[in-house]
This record gives structure tokens, C-alpha cells and sequence, in this order.
């Protein structure tokens, strides 16, 4: 599990390395916020989100998800990048039955023997009717 | 690769001359390229994206968020409810990461454009030759039976027992295989992006395109252009070398956000730049079926129901990967994985709307680009009647239980349980709205209080500037965009080329 906690984190990482630097910064912000403001949660007691069992984080977390206004915006946006992070892993995937690469490997075969000259000549009329065109972009 | 160069290969500072330059090389933007660079003009490309070849498209889709779309796909259009939206940002455009879907401009969205806005030469029988060729180019046609996927057929079946019109879906593709990959770049090719079609043909005409290199300015000298100024974007984000390209003409053609925003940073376009935008808000239908869907199995949305779309309403079912679908639910901890352990069997569809209201983008000091757009109280009604007729479908297409799309929605488990909870008024805040489909912000007419653009993409009051993408639109299309775009790419290319001062 620490293995999987380990590459969503890394995800993450690199998903907020994709955003504006504006919008990184911010939900960076708000990772902290999080994670400190449940100190001021009545459950936890003084401690931040990372120590708290699982129960009372998610019952805090959950609190966040039902604010209305731009906090709990933030919170809903980094509950969604951290879904997608957990989800985008293969071994979580294959658990709930997607696995597409064997798919799109057989479709794909099966698209070339089924269509092949039709694909063929449709793939060289891109460049048709240029001399020395080469090879093209893929 | 000839013609094609990206930031790994620029280690200094560039200048260089030709004689068109285009800015973003999407549906627009590639389009024009091919259609100067046919009538034998010298044209330079700038993608601010990366290039990616279909050989390095996966089903990963959170890496195709980070490699293929702008922000992460995470666009946020402020308003009650916000939209996300997202953005393709890379060698081709939007239509490496679009479902590639081609429809034709409908003959009443013309009309409008034409007899409302003042549009000239827009009618249909002005258009046809351009459609004709579009789709000639880009292979549009009906997906081969055995790639429809089992989700399509439910809905089908859904729409066609309540006795609606469902028509098959017109798509840019080669023998599609079904891959259901079309929002992380098509790993086969089949579907006819401008990445394997205007694109190539553009640089075999001997066009020149630089990837990685983001525009700032486009330069003037008076009132007419003289170029763009721009550098090349390190990974990471870091600033590489800077890029100077003087040139006569310039087409921007970066889409209806970025677009308006590199107008307006370059101080030119009037009052109506930015303003206008529409965004075709849509939404999603979560179903539950008995049976194994297996939605990811079968092409990227097979089927339109058509039955609603003079009152502006598309219904369609469209798989969503793991990521974005565990994103979108209303669920979170041991209950999001107990919805997503169901995963194969659920149908995800809902209704596409063609907008009333109209939003905004501009940039403000501090805060970087805003996007604001308010969902009208008659959209909103749409949006929930569309949630309705799609969920009445997939309940006679079998589904067991839905989650609807409004925050604080409980589960619905029968038709009459939908009409009960849908009787009673649907907070618009509550709506779950997304778009994939920005158009406007740089609008056609004739008279420059109204528009940005003459008729045919030339910027009012700017010798030279012209743009080429979904900004041109006066309003929303009611449907897919992107033959639009390309057509009137095409139609806007041969104007200028036949305007164009000699020597």
C-alpha cells in the first residue's frame, strides 16, 4: 500500500508540475492548509490531517468536500487530481477490470487485417501529389 | 523529421522571415498552413505544445492531461456553477485529444450568422465546397459496425425504445479501430487529427513548424503586422531562446482563449475581443447496469440522439477513463471505490447544450488568465431537462441506478424516482458542468462594434492580422466545432490568397 501511496504521490507531483505555476502554487497552499487546518477540527484533537487515523481524516475531509465557497473549491480539486492519480495507477486498473493495452493491441491488428490497403492509401494520399514528399509525421 | 523542429534542437536565439505566419496548428491553424502552403507561400508554424507522435500514445490518461492539454486539462471558468474545461495543447491541437467528431455547420446556425450578425458569403451553398473538402481530407464517415462499443448500443437502444431520433456519428477517421483512446491521442492513427493529416502535407509543401515555442507578441509596424515575437518553452516550463519571425501576414489560430489573449497583449482587436464566449456546457449521466458494459471497449461515442436538437440539446453516451470518471463522482474514500469497483459496468452519457449566455477571457494583472462565463437560468433548464431524457433513456436501456450530475443528488433508482426528484427545482449552482467546445471570443461581422473580424478572418483595422479558429464564430454551433473551423480555414485561406498584394 505504501508502494501505491508512493506513486500517486509521485503523479501528483508531476500533475502540478503540468499546471500554471499560479494554479500549482496555489493548490500547494492548500495541501498545507489542509493539512494543518484540522488541528483547528474538533475531532483531531490538535493534530494535522497526515496524523490523524483513518476515520476521523476522512470524516474531516469530507467536511472540506461539503463546504460551499472557494475553500472548499480547493479541496474538491485536490480530491479530484488525487482520485485521478490513484486511478491512473495499472494495478488499481486492473482491480476494477481495465485493462486496455491488451485491447488496443488486438483492435489494432484486427483494424490492419481487416482494412489494410484501404488504410494504406489513405495514409499516402496525405502527401499525394507532392514530389519528393518523404516520410511524413506519425 | 523535415520541416519540424522543436525546442531540444534551438540552442539560441532565432530570426527568421517567410511569408505567412500562423500561430497554434489545430483545426485552424493546420488548415491554413496546407492552404498557403499550396498556393506557394513561404509559412512558418508556432505550436507553443510538444510534439507526439501516435507511437507515444497510451491509455494513460493522466499523462496525456499533463503531455497533450493545456494546464493539466484543468481549465476552471468561474461562474455559478464553474465550468472546467480543457484544452488541447500540442502539435495538432485539440484534435489530437477531440473525439473527432465532423458535422457540418447546420444550415440554421448559418442562417443566424448570416441574417443576425451580418456575416457575409456563410450560407450553405457557400460553404459545401469547403465541407466537401474537409472531409474529403480527413476521411469524415461512419465508424465500420464491429468498433461499436456496447455503452453506444445501450444508449441507442434507450433512445430508439422512447421512439427518438439517433443518428450515427460523422467522424474524421481511417477505419477507426475502436480503440475508445481518441481523448489521449489516437494510438493507431485512424482518427485523422491534423497531426497525421494537414499537418504532414502542410510540411512536405515545405511550411516550416516549431513546436514548443509559445507567442507573446504579434509586432506591427503602424497600423499593419510585421511578425510575432515569441521563445521556446524549456520542459519543465523554464524560457529557452527567443524567436523573432517578420512576415506580412499573421494568423493567430490558438483557440477562442488564447487567442483573444495574445490579441489583447498585443494591444490590438476592438471591444468585442474576448467577450462572446460560448462553450457548449455539457454534463454526465453516470448509469449502472446489470450486465458488463465494458464501455472502454468500442469507438469514442458512436451515436448522437438527435430527437432534442431544435430546442439545442445533443444526448450521447461517452466512456470515461478510470481517472476522470473516479474524478467526476460524487463519492469519495471506501464509497468512491465501491462505485468504481462497478466500473465496467457503467454507461457514462448526458447532454451537450447549445448556450444562450455568453462568458468572457481576459487577463488580469496579478491573477493571469480568467475565464468567466454564467450559465443562463434557460441553459441550466436545458441542462437539467437533458440530464432527464438521458437518464429516461438509460433507465429503458436497463440501468439499475444513476447518479445525476448535481451536487448533493441522491442515487436514483427508477424512472419515477427521476421525475419525483427532477420535479422540484435543480439549484443551477448545483450542476456539474464541463465543456470541451470554446467558441466566440473573437467574432465575425462586418461592423467592427459588433465583431473583430471581417467576414473572412481579417481583423478589423489590422492590415494583415487574421484569425483562424472557434473565435470567428458570432455564437455556438449546436454541434462539434471542428469542421467548422477547417472550413472556414479554407475558405478564409483562398480569400486571402487571392487578396494578398503582389510581390
Amino acid at each position: 500500500m505504501h508502494h501505491r501511496t508512493d506513486r500517486v504521490l509521485a503523479e501528483f507531483e508531476a500533475m502540478l508540475g503540468a499546471l500554471v505555476p499560479a494554479a500549482a502554487k496555489a493548490l500547494g497552499k492548500a495541501i498545507v492548509a489542509l493539512d494543518q487546518g484540522a488541528r483547528l477540527y474538533p475531532r483531531a484533537r490538535g493534530r494535522r490531517l497526515t496524523q490523524l487515523d483513518d476515520e476521523t481524516a476522512e470524516a474531516y475531509v469530507r467536511a472540506w468536500l461539503a463546504r460551499p465557497g472557494s475553500g472548499g473549491e480547493l479541496v474538491r480539486r485536490i480530491r479530484s487530481l488525487v482520485v485521478m492519480c490513484y486511478y491512473e495507477l495499472p494495478p488499481v486498473q486492473r482491480e476494477i477490470g481495465y485493462q486496455p493495452a491488451p485491447y488496443i493491441e488486438a483492435v489494432s491488428r484486427r483494424r490492419l487485417a481487416s482494412y489494410g490497403p484501404q488504410i494504406r492509401a489513405g495514409e499516402a494520399a496525405v502527401t499525394a501529389g507532392i514530389p519528393d514528399a518523404g516520410p511524413g509525421l506519425s | 523529421m523535415k520541416g519540424l523542429t522543436t525546442q531540444a534542437e534551438v540552442p539560441g536565439d532565432l530570426r527568421l522571415d517567410c511569408d505567412t505566419v500562423i500561430v497554434g496548428s489545430g483545426a485552424g491553424g493546420a488548415t491554413m498552413a496546407v492552404e498557403l502552403a499550396e498556393a506557394g507561400l513561404d509559412v512558418i508554424v508556432l505550436e507553443e505544445g510538444g510534439y507526439h507522435p501516435t507511437e507515444s500514445f497510451t491509455a494513460q490518461s493522466v499523462r496525456a492531461l499533463r503531455t497533450l492539454y493545456r494546464d493539466g486539462g484543468g481549465g476552471m471558468a468561474l461562474g455559478r456553477p464553474s465550468v472546467l474545461f480543457a484544452e488541447g495543447r500540442c502539435v495538432g491541437g485539440s484534435t489530437v485529444v477531440n473525439g473527432g467528431m465532423s458535422w457540418r455547420t447546420p444550415a440554421r446556425v448559418l442562417k443566424r450568422w448570416s441574417e443576425r450578425d451580418g456575416v457575409l458569403d456563410i450560407g450553405e451553398q457557400d460553404l459545401d465546397p469547403f465541407f466537401a473538402r474537409a472531409e474529403a481530407r480527413h476521411s469524415t464517415g461512419l465508424q465500420d459496425p464491429e468498433t461499436i462499443g456496447r455503452d453506444s448500443q445501450l444508449m441507442r437502444a434507450g433512445a430508439q425504445a422512447r421512439d427518438w431520433e439517433v443518428v450515427p456519428n460523422r467522424r474524421n477517421q481511417l477505419h477507426c479501430a475502436g480503440t475508445n483512446n481518441c481523448n489521449n491521442g489516437c494510438p493507431t492513427g485512424a482518427k485523422r487529427s491534423m497531426l497525421v493529416t494537414s499537418v504532414p502535407r502542410a510540411l512536405a509543401l515545405g511550411a516550416r513548424l516549431f513546436a514548443d515555442c509559445r507567442v507573446d507578441q504579434v509586432t506591427r509596424a503602424g497600423r499593419a503586422v510585421t511578425g510575432v515575437t515569441g521563445h521556446f518553452v524549456r520542459p519543465g516550463g523554464g524560457q529557452g531562446p527567443r524567436l523573432t519571425v517578420r512576415a506580412r501576414t499573421v494568423v493567430v489560430a490558438g483557440g477562442a482563449l488564447q487567442t483573444p489573449l495574445l490579441l489583447a497583449r498585443s494591444g490590438l482587436g476592438s471591444g468585442p475581443l474576448g467577450r462572446n464566449l460560448s462553450l457548449h456546457p455539457n454534463t454526465t449521466v453516470t448509469a449502472f447496469f446489470d450486465e458488463d458494459v465494458t464501455g472502454w471497449q468500442g469507438v469514442h461515442q458512436a451515436f448522437q440522439v438527435r430527437e432534442f436538437m431544435t430546442e439545442g440539446l445533443i444526448l450521447t453516451a461517452t466512456n470515461l477513463p478510470p481517472p476522470t470518471l473516479a474524478a467526476l463522482l460524487p463519492a469519495y474514500g471506501r464509497e468512491l471505490g465501491e462505485l468504481m469497483a462497478d466500473y465496467n459496468r457503467i454507461v457514462t452519457a448526458g447532454p451537450l447544450v447549445e448556450d444562450t449566455g455568453t462568458g468572457r477571457v481576459r487577463h488580469l494583472p496579478g491573477l493571469g488568465t480568467q475565464v468567466f462565463y454564467q450559465l443562463t437560468a434557460a441553459d441550466a433548464a436545458r441542462m437539467v431537462r437533458g440530464v432527464k431524457l438521458t437518464a429516461e433513456a438509460l433507465f429503458a436501456a436497463g440501468a439499475r441506478r444513476m447518479l445525476l450530475p448535481f451536487h448533493g443528488a441522491p442515487e436514483v433508482r427508477s424512472p419515477d424516482q427521476l421525475r419525483s426528484l427532477l420535479a422540484r427545482p435543480v439549484p443551477r449552482r448545483s450542476i456539474q458542468a464541463y465543456s470541451i467546445h470554446l467558441m466566440g471570443t473573437a467574432r465575425m461581422s462586418e461592423d467592427p462594434r459588433r465583431g473583430v473580424t471581417d467576414s473572412y478572418g481579417a481583423v478589423h483595422g489590422v492590415p494583415g492580422l487574421f484569425v483562424a479558429d472557434a473565435s470567428l464564430f458570432p455564437g455556438p454551433t449546436g454541434i462539434n466545432p471542428m469542421e467548422t473551423v477547417i472550413a472556414l480555414a479554407m475558405r478564409n485561406a483562398r480569400r486571402l490568397i487571392d487578396r494578398r498584394p503582389a510581390g
